[in-house]
Protein backbone atom coordinates (compact mmCIF):
# COMPACT_ATOMS: atom_id res chain seq x y z
CA UNK A 1 0.00 0.00 0.00
CA UNK A 2 1.45 3.41 -0.97
CA UNK A 3 1.82 6.20 1.57
CA UNK A 4 -0.88 8.80 2.02
CA UNK A 5 1.15 11.53 0.40
CA UNK A 6 1.98 9.37 -2.60
CA UNK A 7 -1.70 8.57 -2.95
CA UNK A 8 -2.63 12.25 -2.69
CA UNK A 9 0.02 13.09 -5.27
CA UNK A 10 -1.43 10.41 -7.56
CA UNK A 11 -4.95 11.67 -7.17
CA UNK A 12 -3.83 15.20 -8.00
CA UNK A 13 -2.01 14.06 -11.13
CA UNK A 14 -5.09 11.99 -12.06
CA UNK A 15 -7.27 15.08 -11.79
CA UNK A 16 -4.86 17.13 -13.84
CA UNK A 17 -4.50 14.51 -16.57
CA UNK A 18 -8.32 14.41 -16.59
CA UNK A 19 -8.12 18.01 -17.76
CA UNK A 20 -5.98 16.89 -20.68
CA UNK A 21 -8.42 14.12 -21.56
CA UNK A 22 -11.21 16.69 -21.57
CA UNK A 23 -9.32 18.99 -23.92
CA UNK A 24 -8.48 16.06 -26.18
CA UNK A 25 -11.99 14.62 -26.13
CA UNK A 26 -14.07 17.74 -26.61
CA UNK A 27 -13.55 18.06 -30.35
CA UNK A 28 -14.11 14.35 -30.81
CA UNK A 29 -17.31 14.41 -28.78
CA UNK A 30 -18.75 17.46 -30.57
CA UNK A 31 -18.07 16.24 -34.08
CA UNK A 32 -19.32 12.75 -33.28
CA UNK A 33 -22.61 14.01 -31.87
CA UNK A 34 -23.30 16.97 -34.12
CA UNK A 35 -21.60 16.01 -37.38
CA UNK A 36 -21.82 12.21 -37.19
CA UNK A 37 -18.07 12.25 -37.81
CA UNK A 38 -15.84 10.05 -35.64
CA UNK A 39 -12.79 12.14 -36.16
CA UNK A 40 -9.64 10.13 -35.49
CA UNK A 41 -7.66 12.78 -37.34
CA UNK A 42 -8.36 15.03 -34.36
CA UNK A 43 -5.49 13.34 -32.51
CA UNK A 44 -3.16 14.16 -35.38
CA UNK A 45 -4.43 17.76 -35.37
CA UNK A 46 -3.56 17.93 -31.68
CA UNK A 47 -0.03 16.75 -32.31
CA UNK A 48 0.38 18.98 -35.30
CA UNK A 49 -0.60 21.84 -33.00
CA UNK A 50 1.83 20.55 -30.38
CA UNK A 51 4.72 20.44 -32.84
CA UNK A 52 3.82 23.87 -34.16
CA UNK A 53 3.79 25.14 -30.56
CA UNK A 54 7.19 23.56 -30.08
CA UNK A 55 8.32 25.47 -33.14
CA UNK A 56 6.70 28.77 -32.17
CA UNK A 57 7.57 28.71 -28.48
CA UNK A 58 10.80 26.74 -28.43
CA UNK A 59 12.42 27.81 -31.68
CA UNK A 60 10.85 31.22 -32.45
CA UNK A 61 10.71 32.13 -28.75
CA UNK A 62 7.06 33.23 -28.67
CA UNK A 63 5.07 33.35 -25.48
CA UNK A 64 2.66 30.35 -25.24
CA UNK A 65 -0.40 32.58 -25.08
CA UNK A 66 0.59 34.24 -28.31
CA UNK A 67 1.32 30.85 -29.89
CA UNK A 68 -2.18 29.74 -28.91
CA UNK A 69 -3.69 32.87 -30.45
CA UNK A 70 -1.92 32.09 -33.71
CA UNK A 71 -2.86 28.40 -33.69
CA UNK A 72 -6.54 28.80 -32.78
CA UNK A 73 -7.69 30.33 -36.09
CA UNK A 74 -5.42 28.00 -38.08
CA UNK A 75 -6.95 24.91 -36.49
CA UNK A 76 -10.43 26.38 -36.74
CA UNK A 77 -9.84 26.50 -40.49
CA UNK A 78 -8.31 23.02 -40.55
CA UNK A 79 -11.47 21.70 -38.87
CA UNK A 80 -13.60 23.42 -41.49
CA UNK A 81 -11.43 22.10 -44.32
CA UNK A 82 -11.83 18.54 -43.08
CA UNK A 83 -15.58 18.97 -42.82
CA UNK A 84 -15.66 20.38 -46.33
CA UNK A 85 -13.92 17.27 -47.62
CA UNK A 86 -16.21 14.94 -45.70
CA UNK A 87 -19.30 16.70 -47.08
CA UNK A 88 -17.82 16.94 -50.56
CA UNK A 89 -17.38 13.17 -50.67
CA UNK A 90 -20.55 12.48 -48.62
CA UNK A 91 -18.74 10.41 -46.02
CA UNK A 92 -21.10 8.71 -43.55
CA UNK A 93 -20.48 8.06 -39.87
CA UNK A 94 -18.78 4.69 -40.26
CA UNK A 95 -16.76 5.70 -43.29
CA UNK A 96 -15.61 8.81 -41.43
CA UNK A 97 -13.79 6.50 -39.03
CA UNK A 98 -11.80 5.02 -41.91
CA UNK A 99 -11.23 8.26 -43.78
CA UNK A 100 -10.07 10.18 -40.71
CA UNK A 101 -7.86 7.25 -39.71
CA UNK A 102 -6.23 7.61 -43.11
CA UNK A 103 -5.71 11.32 -42.48
CA UNK A 104 -4.27 10.51 -39.06
CA UNK A 105 -1.66 8.20 -40.56
CA UNK A 106 -0.91 10.74 -43.26
CA UNK A 107 -0.38 13.55 -40.77
CA UNK A 108 1.70 11.34 -38.51
CA UNK A 109 3.97 10.64 -41.47
CA UNK A 110 4.08 14.33 -42.30
CA UNK A 111 5.05 15.17 -38.72
CA UNK A 112 7.76 12.53 -38.80
CA UNK A 113 9.02 13.88 -42.10
CA UNK A 114 9.25 17.45 -40.82
CA UNK A 115 10.35 16.90 -37.24
CA UNK A 116 11.89 13.39 -37.52
CA UNK A 117 11.06 10.47 -35.26
CA UNK A 118 13.31 11.83 -32.49
CA UNK A 119 11.85 12.99 -29.23
CA UNK A 120 11.33 16.74 -29.00
CA UNK A 121 11.15 18.49 -25.70
CA UNK A 122 10.16 22.08 -25.21
CA UNK A 123 12.53 23.45 -22.57
CA UNK A 124 11.00 26.40 -20.74
CA UNK A 125 11.62 27.86 -17.34
CA UNK A 126 8.02 27.27 -16.28
CA UNK A 127 7.31 23.91 -18.02
CA UNK A 128 8.18 21.81 -15.00
CA UNK A 129 7.76 24.45 -12.30
CA UNK A 130 5.68 23.42 -9.34
CA UNK A 131 4.75 24.69 -5.94
CA UNK A 132 4.88 22.51 -2.87
CA UNK A 133 1.76 22.37 -0.74
CA UNK A 134 2.33 20.19 2.31
CA UNK A 135 3.93 17.05 0.98
CA UNK A 136 2.44 17.47 -2.47
CA UNK A 137 3.98 19.03 -5.55
CA UNK A 138 1.51 21.00 -7.66
CA UNK A 139 2.73 21.46 -11.25
CA UNK A 140 1.77 24.92 -12.41
CA UNK A 141 1.32 24.45 -16.15
CA UNK A 142 -0.75 21.34 -15.61
CA UNK A 143 -2.94 23.22 -13.16
CA UNK A 144 -3.43 25.92 -15.73
CA UNK A 145 -4.30 23.25 -18.29
CA UNK A 146 -6.85 21.82 -15.91
CA UNK A 147 -8.51 25.19 -15.35
CA UNK A 148 -8.56 25.89 -19.05
CA UNK A 149 -10.17 22.48 -19.62
CA UNK A 150 -12.85 23.21 -17.01
CA UNK A 151 -13.55 26.63 -18.47
CA UNK A 152 -13.70 25.36 -22.04
CA UNK A 153 -15.98 22.47 -21.06
CA UNK A 154 -18.32 24.68 -19.05
CA UNK A 155 -18.47 27.41 -21.69
CA UNK A 156 -19.16 24.87 -24.44
CA UNK A 157 -21.83 23.23 -22.33
CA UNK A 158 -23.51 26.56 -21.61
CA UNK A 159 -23.27 27.55 -25.25
CA UNK A 160 -24.99 24.33 -26.32
CA UNK A 161 -27.59 24.61 -23.60
CA UNK A 162 -28.59 28.24 -23.63
CA UNK A 163 -27.94 29.82 -27.02
CA UNK A 164 -30.10 29.58 -30.11
CA UNK A 165 -27.17 28.15 -32.04
CA UNK A 166 -26.60 25.50 -29.39
CA UNK A 167 -30.25 24.54 -29.38
CA UNK A 168 -30.29 24.47 -33.16
CA UNK A 169 -27.31 22.12 -33.11
CA UNK A 170 -29.06 19.77 -30.71
CA UNK A 171 -32.31 19.92 -32.68
CA UNK A 172 -30.45 19.28 -35.88
CA UNK A 173 -28.64 16.30 -34.41
CA UNK A 174 -32.03 14.84 -33.50
CA UNK A 175 -33.93 15.64 -36.64
CA UNK A 176 -32.11 17.63 -39.32
CA UNK A 177 -35.05 17.72 -41.72
CA UNK A 178 -37.55 19.20 -39.30
CA UNK A 179 -34.92 21.53 -37.85
CA UNK A 180 -34.32 22.66 -41.42
CA UNK A 181 -38.03 23.31 -41.89
CA UNK A 182 -37.83 25.65 -38.90
CA UNK A 183 -34.97 27.60 -40.39
CA UNK A 184 -31.88 25.80 -39.14
CA UNK A 185 -29.11 25.86 -41.72
CA UNK A 186 -27.46 22.59 -40.80
CA UNK A 187 -24.54 23.01 -43.17
CA UNK A 188 -23.48 26.36 -41.76
CA UNK A 189 -23.72 25.06 -38.20
CA UNK A 190 -21.77 21.97 -39.21
CA UNK A 191 -18.89 24.14 -40.37
CA UNK A 192 -19.05 26.13 -37.15
CA UNK A 193 -18.86 23.05 -34.93
CA UNK A 194 -16.13 21.55 -37.13
CA UNK A 195 -14.14 24.75 -36.70
CA UNK A 196 -14.65 24.77 -32.95
CA UNK A 197 -13.61 21.12 -32.72
CA UNK A 198 -10.50 21.98 -34.67
CA UNK A 199 -9.75 24.94 -32.41
CA UNK A 200 -9.88 22.72 -29.31
CA UNK A 201 -7.07 20.67 -30.90
CA UNK A 202 -4.93 23.81 -30.83
CA UNK A 203 -5.58 24.30 -27.10
CA UNK A 204 -4.74 20.68 -26.32
CA UNK A 205 -1.69 20.87 -28.57
CA UNK A 206 -0.15 23.88 -26.84
CA UNK A 207 -0.47 22.23 -23.44
CA UNK A 208 0.90 18.91 -24.65
CA UNK A 209 3.92 20.74 -26.04
CA UNK A 210 4.43 22.41 -22.67
CA UNK A 211 4.07 19.39 -20.42
CA UNK A 212 5.16 16.42 -22.46
CA UNK A 213 7.84 15.04 -24.74
CA UNK A 214 6.79 14.90 -28.37
CA UNK A 215 7.30 12.03 -30.78
CA UNK A 216 5.26 11.13 -33.86
CA UNK A 217 4.34 7.77 -32.36
CA UNK A 218 2.71 9.60 -29.42
CA UNK A 219 -0.17 10.63 -31.69
CA UNK A 220 -2.22 7.57 -30.82
CA UNK A 221 -1.13 7.16 -27.20
CA UNK A 222 -4.23 8.80 -25.71
CA UNK A 223 -6.67 7.60 -28.35
CA UNK A 224 -8.16 4.73 -26.36
CA UNK A 225 -8.55 6.49 -23.08
CA UNK A 226 -10.02 9.60 -24.69
CA UNK A 227 -12.51 7.50 -26.62
CA UNK A 228 -13.55 5.92 -23.36
CA UNK A 229 -14.02 9.34 -21.76
CA UNK A 230 -16.01 10.66 -24.72
CA UNK A 231 -18.36 7.69 -24.71
CA UNK A 232 -18.71 7.57 -20.93
CA UNK A 233 -19.42 11.30 -20.82
CA UNK A 234 -22.11 11.07 -23.45
CA UNK A 235 -21.61 12.30 -27.01
CA UNK A 236 -21.91 16.06 -27.32
CA UNK A 237 -21.98 16.51 -23.55
CA UNK A 238 -18.97 18.61 -22.44
CA UNK A 239 -19.75 18.41 -18.72
CA UNK A 240 -20.23 14.66 -18.92
CA UNK A 241 -16.91 14.46 -20.70
CA UNK A 242 -15.23 16.49 -17.97
CA UNK A 243 -16.60 14.25 -15.24
CA UNK A 244 -15.75 11.06 -17.13
CA UNK A 245 -12.23 12.34 -17.79
CA UNK A 246 -11.70 13.07 -14.12
CA UNK A 247 -13.05 9.67 -13.07
CA UNK A 248 -10.81 7.90 -15.56
CA UNK A 249 -7.78 10.05 -14.77
CA UNK A 250 -8.08 9.52 -11.03
CA UNK A 251 -8.84 5.79 -11.30
CA UNK A 252 -5.83 5.34 -13.55
CA UNK A 253 -3.58 7.26 -11.20
CA UNK A 254 -4.71 5.29 -8.17
CA UNK A 255 -4.30 2.02 -10.07
CA UNK A 256 -0.78 3.03 -11.00
CA UNK A 257 0.08 3.95 -7.43
CA UNK A 258 -1.37 0.80 -5.96
CA UNK A 259 -0.28 -1.72 -8.61
CA UNK A 260 1.98 -0.94 -11.55
CA UNK A 261 1.75 1.62 -14.38
CA UNK A 262 1.09 -1.14 -16.90
CA UNK A 263 -2.34 -1.75 -15.35
CA UNK A 264 -3.56 1.79 -15.91
CA UNK A 265 -5.01 1.34 -19.41
CA UNK A 266 -7.22 -1.45 -18.11
CA UNK A 267 -9.09 1.00 -15.92
CA UNK A 268 -10.68 3.13 -18.59
CA UNK A 269 -11.73 0.16 -20.67
CA UNK A 270 -13.10 -1.76 -17.74
CA UNK A 271 -15.17 1.30 -16.88
CA UNK A 272 -16.22 1.73 -20.49
CA UNK A 273 -17.28 -1.86 -20.92
CA UNK A 274 -19.08 -1.88 -17.59
CA UNK A 275 -21.05 1.24 -18.49
CA UNK A 276 -21.83 0.00 -21.99
CA UNK A 277 -23.27 -3.15 -20.49
CA UNK A 278 -25.18 -1.39 -17.75
CA UNK A 279 -26.68 1.44 -19.81
CA UNK A 280 -26.36 0.54 -23.49
CA UNK A 281 -29.16 2.90 -24.56
CA UNK A 282 -27.23 5.95 -23.43
CA UNK A 283 -24.52 5.56 -26.03
CA UNK B 1 -51.68 32.38 -50.68
CA UNK B 2 -50.52 28.95 -51.84
CA UNK B 3 -50.76 27.56 -55.33
CA UNK B 4 -49.52 24.17 -56.44
CA UNK B 5 -49.32 23.56 -60.18
CA UNK B 6 -49.03 20.10 -61.74
CA UNK B 7 -46.74 18.82 -58.98
CA UNK B 8 -44.98 15.51 -59.58
CA UNK B 9 -43.08 13.82 -56.76
CA UNK B 10 -41.34 10.45 -56.70
CA UNK B 11 -39.38 8.41 -54.21
CA UNK B 12 -36.44 7.29 -56.30
CA UNK B 13 -38.02 5.85 -59.38
CA UNK B 14 -41.39 5.23 -57.76
CA UNK B 15 -43.80 8.07 -58.50
CA UNK B 16 -45.98 9.09 -55.56
CA UNK B 17 -47.80 12.16 -56.91
CA UNK B 18 -48.96 12.85 -60.45
CA UNK B 19 -49.80 16.37 -61.57
CA UNK B 20 -51.30 17.69 -58.37
CA UNK B 21 -52.79 21.18 -58.70
CA UNK B 22 -54.41 22.93 -55.80
CA UNK B 23 -54.73 26.25 -54.02
CA UNK B 24 -55.19 27.61 -50.53
CA UNK B 25 -56.57 31.13 -50.41
CA UNK B 26 -55.62 33.72 -47.80
CA UNK B 27 -57.38 32.88 -44.56
CA UNK B 28 -58.82 29.70 -46.01
CA UNK B 29 -58.88 26.29 -44.35
CA UNK B 30 -58.43 23.58 -46.95
CA UNK B 31 -58.46 19.89 -46.13
CA UNK B 32 -56.90 17.02 -48.05
CA UNK B 33 -58.40 13.62 -47.43
CA UNK B 34 -57.66 10.22 -48.87
CA UNK B 35 -56.85 6.64 -47.94
CA UNK B 36 -53.56 5.36 -46.49
CA UNK B 37 -50.71 5.69 -48.93
CA UNK B 38 -52.60 8.10 -51.17
CA UNK B 39 -49.73 10.61 -51.07
CA UNK B 40 -51.08 13.21 -48.64
CA UNK B 41 -47.92 13.36 -46.54
CA UNK B 42 -45.86 13.39 -49.69
CA UNK B 43 -47.85 16.41 -50.87
CA UNK B 44 -47.56 18.43 -47.68
CA UNK B 45 -43.85 17.61 -47.20
CA UNK B 46 -43.19 18.65 -50.75
CA UNK B 47 -45.01 21.95 -50.18
CA UNK B 48 -42.82 22.50 -47.12
CA UNK B 49 -39.87 21.72 -49.42
CA UNK B 50 -38.49 19.02 -47.15
CA UNK B 51 -39.16 16.67 -50.05
CA UNK B 52 -38.02 17.65 -53.54
CA UNK B 53 -40.40 17.54 -56.47
CA UNK B 54 -39.70 16.18 -59.91
CA UNK B 55 -42.01 18.40 -61.90
CA UNK B 56 -44.51 21.23 -61.56
CA UNK B 57 -44.25 24.34 -59.43
CA UNK B 58 -45.22 25.80 -56.08
CA UNK B 59 -46.16 29.44 -55.61
CA UNK B 60 -46.54 31.49 -52.47
CA UNK B 61 -48.27 34.86 -52.71
CA UNK B 62 -47.51 34.92 -56.42
CA UNK B 63 -43.81 34.12 -56.00
CA UNK B 64 -42.42 30.85 -57.25
CA UNK B 65 -40.77 28.93 -54.40
CA UNK B 66 -40.17 25.60 -56.13
CA UNK B 67 -36.39 25.94 -56.05
CA UNK B 68 -36.14 27.18 -52.47
CA UNK B 69 -34.84 25.12 -49.53
CA UNK B 70 -37.08 24.39 -46.56
CA UNK B 71 -35.37 27.10 -44.46
CA UNK B 72 -36.56 29.71 -46.95
CA UNK B 73 -40.13 28.41 -46.74
CA UNK B 74 -39.94 28.96 -43.02
CA UNK B 75 -38.70 32.52 -43.60
CA UNK B 76 -41.63 33.09 -45.95
CA UNK B 77 -44.11 32.13 -43.26
CA UNK B 78 -44.92 28.49 -43.90
CA UNK B 79 -44.86 26.26 -40.82
CA UNK B 80 -45.20 22.49 -40.88
CA UNK B 81 -46.78 20.34 -38.21
CA UNK B 82 -45.45 17.06 -39.54
CA UNK B 83 -47.06 13.65 -39.44
CA UNK B 84 -46.19 11.92 -36.18
CA UNK B 85 -45.29 15.33 -34.63
CA UNK B 86 -41.52 14.83 -35.04
CA UNK B 87 -40.67 16.87 -31.97
CA UNK B 88 -37.12 17.28 -30.76
CA UNK B 89 -37.83 14.62 -28.18
CA UNK B 90 -34.57 14.96 -26.27
CA UNK B 91 -35.14 18.67 -25.69
CA UNK B 92 -37.46 20.39 -23.24
CA UNK B 93 -40.91 21.71 -24.06
CA UNK B 94 -39.61 25.25 -23.93
CA UNK B 95 -36.63 24.46 -26.14
CA UNK B 96 -38.95 22.92 -28.72
CA UNK B 97 -40.96 26.14 -28.73
CA UNK B 98 -37.76 28.13 -29.08
CA UNK B 99 -36.81 26.08 -32.10
CA UNK B 100 -40.16 27.11 -33.55
CA UNK B 101 -39.09 30.76 -33.42
CA UNK B 102 -35.54 30.09 -34.60
CA UNK B 103 -35.93 32.23 -37.70
CA UNK B 104 -34.76 35.76 -36.86
CA UNK B 105 -38.03 37.53 -37.62
CA UNK B 106 -39.92 35.20 -35.27
CA UNK B 107 -37.20 35.30 -32.61
CA UNK B 108 -37.99 38.94 -31.93
CA UNK B 109 -41.45 37.85 -30.77
CA UNK B 110 -40.29 34.94 -28.64
CA UNK B 111 -41.89 36.17 -25.43
CA UNK B 112 -45.29 37.07 -26.90
CA UNK B 113 -45.28 33.86 -28.91
CA UNK B 114 -44.65 31.76 -25.86
CA UNK B 115 -47.31 33.58 -23.86
CA UNK B 116 -49.80 32.91 -26.62
CA UNK B 117 -48.92 29.22 -26.85
CA UNK B 118 -49.10 28.81 -23.07
CA UNK B 119 -52.46 30.57 -23.08
CA UNK B 120 -53.80 28.13 -25.67
CA UNK B 121 -52.19 25.10 -24.02
CA UNK B 122 -51.75 25.81 -20.28
CA UNK B 123 -50.46 22.26 -19.71
CA UNK B 124 -47.39 23.08 -21.78
CA UNK B 125 -46.56 25.90 -19.41
CA UNK B 126 -46.73 23.55 -16.45
CA UNK B 127 -44.44 21.14 -18.26
CA UNK B 128 -42.13 23.63 -19.88
CA UNK B 129 -38.98 22.17 -18.31
CA UNK B 130 -39.98 18.61 -19.10
CA UNK B 131 -38.29 16.61 -21.88
CA UNK B 132 -40.66 16.55 -24.86
CA UNK B 133 -40.31 12.80 -25.33
CA UNK B 134 -41.87 12.19 -21.93
CA UNK B 135 -45.13 14.01 -22.73
CA UNK B 136 -48.33 12.12 -23.53
CA UNK B 137 -49.41 11.84 -27.16
CA UNK B 138 -51.93 14.63 -26.85
CA UNK B 139 -49.46 16.95 -25.15
CA UNK B 140 -46.88 16.16 -27.81
CA UNK B 141 -49.34 17.15 -30.50
CA UNK B 142 -50.09 20.37 -28.62
CA UNK B 143 -46.38 21.05 -28.52
CA UNK B 144 -46.10 20.38 -32.25
CA UNK B 145 -48.86 22.93 -32.83
CA UNK B 146 -47.22 25.36 -30.41
CA UNK B 147 -43.84 25.00 -32.09
CA UNK B 148 -45.42 25.84 -35.43
CA UNK B 149 -47.25 28.86 -34.00
CA UNK B 150 -43.97 30.17 -32.58
CA UNK B 151 -42.78 30.57 -36.18
CA UNK B 152 -45.53 33.20 -36.70
CA UNK B 153 -46.65 31.54 -39.93
CA UNK B 154 -49.07 32.85 -42.52
CA UNK B 155 -49.78 29.34 -43.70
CA UNK B 156 -49.96 26.35 -41.41
CA UNK B 157 -49.43 22.90 -42.89
CA UNK B 158 -50.98 20.30 -40.60
CA UNK B 159 -50.45 16.59 -41.28
CA UNK B 160 -52.84 14.23 -39.49
CA UNK B 161 -52.94 15.89 -36.09
CA UNK B 162 -55.35 13.25 -34.80
CA UNK B 163 -52.90 10.40 -35.37
CA UNK B 164 -52.86 8.19 -32.30
CA UNK B 165 -55.04 10.48 -30.20
CA UNK B 166 -58.25 9.61 -28.36
CA UNK B 167 -61.49 11.02 -29.79
CA UNK B 168 -61.82 13.45 -26.90
CA UNK B 169 -58.28 14.83 -27.29
CA UNK B 170 -58.78 14.96 -31.06
CA UNK B 171 -61.91 17.02 -30.59
CA UNK B 172 -60.15 19.45 -28.24
CA UNK B 173 -57.28 19.79 -30.66
CA UNK B 174 -59.60 20.57 -33.53
CA UNK B 175 -61.32 23.23 -31.44
CA UNK B 176 -57.91 24.88 -31.11
CA UNK B 177 -57.16 24.58 -34.83
CA UNK B 178 -60.57 26.06 -35.60
CA UNK B 179 -59.85 28.96 -33.28
CA UNK B 180 -56.43 29.58 -34.86
CA UNK B 181 -58.08 29.58 -38.25
CA UNK B 182 -60.81 31.92 -37.05
CA UNK B 183 -58.08 34.35 -36.02
CA UNK B 184 -57.08 34.54 -39.67
CA UNK B 185 -54.58 31.75 -40.28
CA UNK B 186 -54.52 30.05 -43.66
CA UNK B 187 -54.36 26.33 -43.19
CA UNK B 188 -53.79 23.20 -45.20
CA UNK B 189 -55.00 20.25 -43.17
CA UNK B 190 -54.51 16.59 -43.87
CA UNK B 191 -56.86 14.33 -42.01
CA UNK B 192 -57.77 10.65 -42.17
CA UNK B 193 -60.89 11.30 -40.18
CA UNK B 194 -63.03 12.52 -43.06
CA UNK B 195 -66.01 13.43 -40.91
CA UNK B 196 -63.91 15.87 -38.89
CA UNK B 197 -62.16 17.21 -41.98
CA UNK B 198 -65.44 17.89 -43.76
CA UNK B 199 -66.79 19.53 -40.65
CA UNK B 200 -63.97 22.02 -40.23
CA UNK B 201 -62.78 22.72 -43.80
CA UNK B 202 -64.04 25.31 -46.25
CA UNK B 203 -62.77 23.37 -49.23
CA UNK B 204 -61.63 19.79 -49.62
CA UNK B 205 -59.42 17.87 -52.04
CA UNK B 206 -59.74 14.12 -52.24
CA UNK B 207 -56.46 12.37 -53.12
CA UNK B 208 -56.30 8.75 -54.20
CA UNK B 209 -53.31 6.94 -55.67
CA UNK B 210 -51.28 10.13 -55.96
CA UNK B 211 -53.93 12.08 -57.90
CA UNK B 212 -56.67 14.49 -56.98
CA UNK B 213 -59.89 12.65 -57.75
CA UNK B 214 -62.36 15.26 -56.60
CA UNK B 215 -62.61 18.62 -54.98
CA UNK B 216 -65.26 20.97 -53.70
CA UNK B 217 -66.99 22.35 -50.68
CA UNK B 218 -67.72 19.85 -47.91
CA UNK B 219 -71.45 19.94 -48.53
CA UNK B 220 -71.00 19.20 -52.24
CA UNK B 221 -68.69 16.31 -51.50
CA UNK B 222 -71.11 15.00 -48.93
CA UNK B 223 -73.66 14.80 -51.66
CA UNK B 224 -71.51 12.52 -53.79
CA UNK B 225 -71.96 8.81 -53.54
CA UNK B 226 -68.22 7.99 -53.73
CA UNK B 227 -67.37 10.06 -50.66
CA UNK B 228 -70.22 8.72 -48.63
CA UNK B 229 -69.48 5.13 -49.48
CA UNK B 230 -65.69 5.15 -49.40
CA UNK B 231 -65.04 7.58 -46.56
CA UNK B 232 -68.09 7.81 -44.37
CA UNK B 233 -68.93 4.14 -44.51
CA UNK B 234 -72.52 4.75 -45.63
CA UNK B 235 -74.30 2.24 -47.78
CA UNK B 236 -75.82 4.59 -50.30
CA UNK B 237 -77.53 1.88 -52.35
CA UNK B 238 -79.64 0.78 -49.43
CA UNK B 239 -79.77 4.32 -48.09
CA UNK B 240 -82.72 5.29 -46.03
CA UNK B 241 -83.66 8.41 -47.92
N1 LIG C 1 -39.80 7.59 -47.74
C1 LIG C 1 -40.46 6.90 -48.70
N2 LIG C 1 -39.80 6.16 -49.59
C2 LIG C 1 -40.43 5.47 -50.54
N3 LIG C 1 -41.76 5.49 -50.71
C3 LIG C 1 -42.50 6.21 -49.86
C4 LIG C 1 -41.88 6.97 -48.81
N4 LIG C 1 -42.84 7.61 -48.12
C5 LIG C 1 -44.00 7.27 -48.71
N5 LIG C 1 -43.80 6.44 -49.75
C6 LIG C 1 -44.84 5.89 -50.64
O1 LIG C 1 -45.50 6.97 -51.24
C7 LIG C 1 -46.90 6.76 -51.26
C8 LIG C 1 -47.59 7.90 -50.57
O2 LIG C 1 -47.23 7.92 -49.18
P1 LIG C 1 -47.71 9.03 -48.19
O3 LIG C 1 -46.99 8.82 -46.92
O4 LIG C 1 -47.59 10.34 -48.84
O5 LIG C 1 -49.24 8.66 -48.02
P2 LIG C 1 -50.32 9.26 -47.04
O6 LIG C 1 -51.46 9.63 -47.87
O7 LIG C 1 -49.73 10.31 -46.20
O8 LIG C 1 -50.68 8.01 -46.15
P3 LIG C 1 -51.09 7.92 -44.61
O9 LIG C 1 -52.51 8.23 -44.53
O10 LIG C 1 -50.78 6.50 -44.25
O11 LIG C 1 -50.23 8.88 -43.88
C9 LIG C 1 -47.12 5.41 -50.59
O12 LIG C 1 -47.28 4.46 -51.60
C10 LIG C 1 -45.87 5.15 -49.83
O13 LIG C 1 -45.59 3.78 -49.79
MG1 LIG D 1 -49.48 10.57 -44.22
Amino acid sequence: MPSASLLAQSILSGILIGGLYTLLGLGLSLSWRFLQVINLAHFAFVFLAAYLSYQLIGVAGLNPGLALLILLPIFFLIGIALQYLLIRFSVNEFASLLVTFGILVLLETLIQWIWSADFRRLETSYGTASIKIGAIYVPIVECLMFFVAVIVAVVTWAWLKFTYVGKALRASAENPIIAGAYGVNHKRLAYLIAGISGATAAIAGVFIALISTLAPAQVVVWLGVVFAAVILGGLGNPLGLLVASLVIGVSEAITMAVTAPTWAPLVSFTLLIAILILRPHKV
Amino acid sequence: MLEVRALDVSYGDAPALWGISMTVGAGELVAVVGPNGAGKTTLINSIARILPSRGGSIWLDGVEVTALPSQAMCELGVALIPEGRRLFVGMTVEENLEMGCYRPAARLHRVQGMERVYEIFPILKERRRQIAGTLSGGQQQMLAVGRALMARPKLLLVDEPSLGLSPLITQQLFEVLKKIHADGMSMLLIEQNVAIALDIAERVYVVEGGRIVSTGKPKDLLATRHIREAYLGEDVEAGSR
